[in-house]
């Protein structure tokens, strides 16, 4: 069991039938959702979020384009999750992977290399960078040592939590 | 604005901004049903529009409702679902009982601008409304306040003379300007960049507060056209200059930062003293033509659009790849490619992309000439020539003097009206029933405004 942070960008939020889809998604390919919230990012969020890329040219409509709305963050779990849920994701730039992947979510739901629908963590180090910035109650070695006994199979709690 | 409508006035609490005039727009009866919509015409029956009367054809994904239009499909012992796509241009009959003036399409949803002597009755909307970007809101009893519009409502604005008429409409990813011949530019929706032209306020809710925001003259200047991107909004004067204002992190304002801003201002850099007649822009790359045929552009180059080395070009600058092709009379820029027009009718398309030149997807810096036997010009039909181009997020679509509708780019939820869901390479003409004067390409659907063949 691993778990990833997806973060459903502000553009999504607001498109429901887009949403849906990308929810559906999720919940086909047995990831459980862990923790969700709803919440507009504030300043210091998203610049210790994206404290990586800073300083090249995109940063700046990274953030803004973070802040301009409510987004939502949800934990996910599953066997190889990370790698699982950024294959999913499709390529960051949503120009290209429209005609290289078109059946990834960011193939058939973004709009532009910005809105590019969702967030995928990169590494096992950067998921839990991103959920101590979110969730910063939530203890992720605890959640894997509490949770590795009580469902080992994945699939079973996402079909019941449908 | 009769006294039944007087009644049902209801001011909202308005965050007040300095120096912004925020106009309360009143609330009105939810009618889901499309029938008692028309029956606002003369002594209850239809008010059936005459000889000029215009066809609006519809097409693409059809599961936000900004088609206006929903079928079940499904036999009758499984469960009906609604349609997900409609592959074919399928006619709304709203233009039957009304004159189209102008229509928009937005990030799933549509605008339609109607001449109609009731002031109430001058813009429908229909599709996504989780921003307020159709502006009709209405709570109910029970439940939450819709977020989805199936069908086209009425969008009352706050017209100070009844005889105000609409002239242009423009829609964003979320949001909406409406532009007046007698009362500037209305603007509702989504302000989180300052697109709408009045103060950002931290944390915002669009959803359930809704009003509208007037823009009346710009310097003095009367405004004569209005272009929206995704998350920017660009409006033209009298005298051909440019106003911008919204997202600029890629410096689609074209105002020298990579800020947001929120109050309209002048356009710089090159297009500073032109007269500009034609603005164009999808997503995030903007361009422009003035009255001389040059071509100048902003925002974002990532592909090679603008400039082959700058990513993000704040201040306007003139193409010099688009030079040497004749007099340019129309452009269209889309998410990553961009085509152009010249007055003898033929198209070039440059960019990364689908750009209609062949059978995979390739990158373009120079304009490339599209084939005008492409556009239907043979030898049969040799006065064919393209009049006008629109674009889409990367779909294109180009209309010729004869009244057909050509399209190309990505077609992944048929919106490029084929029939099918497979990629389009090279311009295909669109079977519309009808001699097609406008076609607007929203992300993930196409409105087209036509007249019939027999008038």
């Amino acid at each position: 069991m691993e778990l990833t942070l997806c973060i459903i960008k502000p553009h999504v939020v607001t498109a429901p039938h887009t949403l849906k889809a990308i929810k559906d998604i999720i919940i086909l390919n047995n990831f459980h959702i862990v923790d969700s919230l709803i919440t507009a990012m504030t300043k210091d969020q998203v610049e210790v979020f994206y404290n990586e890329h800073k300083g090249k040219f995109f940063y700046n409509r990274l953030v803004t384009q973070m802040r301009s709305g409510p987004s939502e963050i949800n934990i996910l779990a599953r066997e190889d999750a990370i790698r699982k849920w950024r294959e999913l994701l499709g390529p960051t730039k949503v120009y290209t992977s429209r005609f290289s992947h078109p059946d990834t979510i960011r193939g058939m739901y973004g709009i532009s290399d910005t809105r590019n629908a969702a967030h995928g963590s990169d590494s096992p180090e950067s998921a839990a960078r991103e959920i101590s910035i979110f969730f910063p109650h939530f203890s992720i070695t605890k959640w894997l040592r509490d949770n590795e006994l009580i469902s080992p199979v994945p699939g079973r709690n996402a079909r019941a939590n449908r | 604005m009769n006294s039944w409508l007087r009644s049902l006035l209801k001011p909202h609490n308005i965050p007040c901004q300095s120096n912004s005039k925020v106009i309360s727009v009143f609330h009105h009866p939810y009618t889901t049903q499309v029938n008692k919509i028309f029956e606002d015409g003369d002594e209850g029956k239809p008010n059936v529009a005459s000889k000029d009367s215009r066809r609006i054809y519809v097409f693409g994904l059809a599961e936000h409702g900004a088609l206006g239009h929903t079928t079940k499909v499904g036999n009758e012992r499984r469960r009906q679902v609604p349609r997900k796509c409609f592959k074919y241009p399928t006619r709304l009959h709203f233009g039957h009982y009304y004159q189209i003036k102008d229509i928009a399409c937005g990030y799933g949803f549509t605008l339609v601008a109607t001449k109609h002597k009731d002031p109430n009755l001058r813009l429908f909307g229909c599709g996504i409304n989780s921003d307020s970007q159709i502006g009709y809101h209405d709570l109910r009893k029970k439940g939450s306040p819709l977020e989805l519009i199936m069908s086209l409502v009425r969008i009352p604005l706050p017209f100070k003379h009844p005889n105000t008429q609409i002239i242009r409409i423009a829609a964003g990813r979320a949001h909406t300007i409406v532009l007046t011949d007698q009362e500037g530019a209305f603007t509702f929706g989504n302000n989180s960049f300052g697109q709408c032209g009045r103060g950002i306020v931290e944390g915002e809710e669009y959803h359930k507060k809704w009003y509208c925001h007037r823009i009346g003259k710009l310097d003095g200047e009367e405004i004569v056209d209005v272009v929206c991107g995704q998350d920017h909004s660009l409006f033209l004067t009298a005298s051909g200059s440019v106003y911008s204002s919204g997202w600029s992190a890629d410096g689609q304002t074209g105002l020298g930062h990579f800020n947001n801003q929120d109050t309209p201002s002048r356009v710089k850099g090159d297009v500073e003293g032109e007269n500009i007649v034609r603005l164009s822009c999808a997503v995030d790359c903007v361009l422009a033509v003035n009255d001389k045929g040059d071509v100048f552009g902003w925002g974002n180059s990532e592909y090679g659009q603008i400039s082959d080395r700058e990513m993000q070009i704040s201040v306007p600058r003139i193409l010099s790849q688009c030079v040497d092709k004749g007099r340019i009379v129309d452009v269209a820029s889309g998410g990553s490619a961009c085509i152009m027009l010249n007055e003898e009718g033929s198209v070039y398309s440059w960019g990364y992309g689908i750009l209609g030149q062949g059978p995979k997807v390739s990158r373009n810096l120079t304009p490339t000439l599209i084939p005008s036997t492409l556009f239907g010009k043979h030898q049969f039909n040799p006065d064919s020539r393209v009049t006008s181009l629109t674009s889409g997020v990367s779909g294109f679509g180009a209309v010729t003097n004869q009244g057909a509708l050509y399209m190309w780019g990505k077609n992944n939820f048929a919106q490029l009206g084929l029939g099918n869901q497979t990629d389009q390479y090279f311009p295909l003409k669109v079977s519309v029933g009808a001699d097609v004067h406008k076609v607007c390409c929203g992300v993930d659907h196409t409105v087209v405004l036509s007249r019939h063949f027999v008038t």
